[in-house]
């Protein structure tokens, strides 16, 4: 009888662990992850980053669950998601998750976008964090709009029409990326599929391709921390306090001296369980309104799709709604289009170019008043237009 | 000419399979991409209904089932055709498609105008836009007239389908 089965239970099992450690490096990747230094202040801050995560792996849960059920043809689609609420409370609760959860979503990562951009943490060397994000935020708009497409009820119906039709005023090529969305010139059954396939395959491969890229430039460089936490005291050595703080952070803060901004927070603490503790909290709050808000509210399903209607008033879901104002009061001449396509098209090239703009090292909110007022000016022309979007749809 | 080292065969022959295999890969799923572009359009007549009945100046809303026009074949859906008798004793038949975004316009009797719901686009009786975003006035079917069994005239209107090619 060998000796191994001789041996206390305890012996074995941790001989066991070893032989796993000693193949796979376990503990040490276990150890890498838990331990890492993060700034002390501003830890709930940081866990907006976390749990815009959180939201996309619940997404991607819920979404894989839904496709239980659905069938993404122009016949089947409305049937199968009108019998998962007819027939089938659980599939219609995980649905109200999956609906609850992208507008959870949404907004969670607006406010990690707004604090990353406050606390000016897409600086040097950080640009690529901040640019991997900022396309990470379209790629989630781009699977709210597909997502809200394929139930293929009245909604639905008439997004699909609204949505495909947009690019038809860009001159020269726009009726041809409309017949790419239709998949023809009308709104049909190829317009499904390929909504289907873009918001079930295409967009959420870039999007975790892109988080891994994300996370592995975060843990090469490590938070920023909040901009307090490089306030040094007055009356000592600047550069000498800096250089103590460099010497006394652990990775993944920079070992060798490169300036201010290059410099490690003042106080670090592992990030477990300091933040992963914040991490989890907020996380376990978003779920816990996703999980109830998707029982007692659900996932609306109006009528199915009809082409044919006299009544239905169709309105965009909340987060198009400033984009959908803009429809009613952009002109719709060609020349006028090339030029509001050029805007909207500059903006977005704006935000996700950032990091490259604002280069100063200054990160304190108020001295940078350069990027500050045209974020203000911005975010007031979002709010402007929700304003007058909610106001035309409560008076209709 | 210098001499081919068999590093640099290896480097080459890398680069050439690694292009080989994009290019086999690329030309159909970019044709099957790009394939809806590669359509002509053909047309059919679609039946749409009876308008002895319909009185002058009152747009009404008749509802014809129309082929989809695009894709697999599915069942034909249904689709407003809004038929005005002019007092000139023309029939205009109007599609209720805004030239905005597509939406469905109604006739609001209120207003004495189309009403297109989704950004407020407003047409007059003759489908001439009057107000809001609309760049056109709304789409006139082709139309054609016969006379049924029980001598009544027939509106049917000239549906444009997608063919591929």
């Amino acid at each position: 009888m060998s000796s191994w089965l001789t041996r206390p239970i305890t012996t074995r099992l941790r001989a066991g662990m070893e032989w796993f450690d000693d193949r796979t490096g376990a503990t040490e990747l276990l150890h890498k992850g838990l331990y890492e230094a993060v700034p002390k202040k501003g830890g709930w801050a940081y866990a907006l980053g976390s749990a815009t995560l959180a939201l996309i792996l619940l997404q991607l849960f819920t979404g894989i669950f839904l496709l239980l059920d659905y069938v993404p043809s122009v016949n089947e689609a409305y049937n199968s998601l009108d019998y998962l609420r007819s027939s089938d409370a659980f599939g219609a609760w995980v649905r109200g998750l999956h609906l609850w959860g992208s507008y959870t979503l949404i907004f969670v990562i607006g406010l990690h976008m707004l604090r990353t951009f406050l606390s000016a943490s897409y600086k040097r060397p950080r640009e690529l964090n901040w640019v991997s994000g900022a396309v990470l935020f379209f790629l989630v708009l781009g699977l709210a709009i597909t997502g809200a497409m394929l139930p293929w009820d009245q909604a639905a119906y008439w997004t699909s029409v609204v949505v495909t039709n947009i690019p038809h005023y860009i001159p020269f090529i726009g009726d041809g990326i409309r017949k790419l969305l239709r998949g023809g010139d009308f709104v049909g059954p190829i317009t499904l599929t390929r909504t289907f396939a873009i918001h079930v395959w295409v967009l959420p491969f870039l999007m975790f391709s892109l988080i891994g890229a994300h996370l592995y430039l975060l843990r090469r460089h490590g938070e920023f921390g909040a901009w307090v936490n490089y306030d040094t005291d007055p009356g000592e050595d600047e550069e000498k306090q800096i250089g103590e703080r460099i010497r006394h952070a652990e990775p993944p803060y920079p070992a060798k001296r490169i300036g201010r901004r290059y410099a490690a927070p003042r106080e670090t603490v592992p990030f477990f369980p300091n933040q992963l503790f914040k991490d989890v909290a907020l996380s376990t709050v978003l779920v816990a309104v996703i999980f109830v808000m998707g029982l007692i509210s659900g996932a609306p399903l109006d009528g199915p799709s009809n082409p044919a209607t006299l009544s239905y008033v169709p309105t965009p879901e909340w987060f198009f709604l400033p984009l959908d104002q803009f429809l009613v009061v952009a002109p719709t001449n060609p020349l006028i289009a090339i030029a509001i396509f050029g805007v909207i098209g500059l903006g977005a090239a704006l935000m996700v170019l950032l990091p490259f703009i604002d280069r100063s090292p200054e990160r304190r909110p108020l001295r940078r008043p350069e990027v500050i007022i045209p974020a203000l000016f911005m975010a007031f022309t979002v709010i402007f237009f929700a304003v007058l979007g909610i106001n035309r749809l409560y008076n209709l | 000419m210098k001499e081919l080292s068999r590093r640099d065969l290896m480097i080459r022959g890398t680069g050439l399979g690694m292009g080989l295999v994009g290019v086999m890969l690329s030309v159909p799923a970019i044709g099957f991409l790009l394939s809806p572009l590669f359509t002509k359009q053909r047309t059919a007549w679609v039946t749409v209904g009876v308008i002895d009945d319909i009185p002058v100046n009152t747009p009404t809303p008749l509802v014809a089932q129309v082929p989809v026009g695009t894709g697999y074949p599915t069942p034909p859906v249904p689709r407003v055709v809004y038929v005005v008798k002019k007092p000139s004793g023309e029939t205009l038949a109007l599609s209720n498609i805004c030239t905005h975004m597509q939406c469905d316009v109604h006739w609001d009797p209120a207003l004495g105008n189309f009403l297109c719901p989704c950004h407020g686009g407003l047409y007059d009786i003759d489908g001439k836009n009057v107000g809001g975003p609309p760049p056109q006035p709304l789409a006139q079917w082709n139309k054609r007239f016969h006379s049924d069994a029980q001598g009544r005239t027939v509106l049917e209107i000239e549906n444009v389908l997608d063919e591929s090619i």
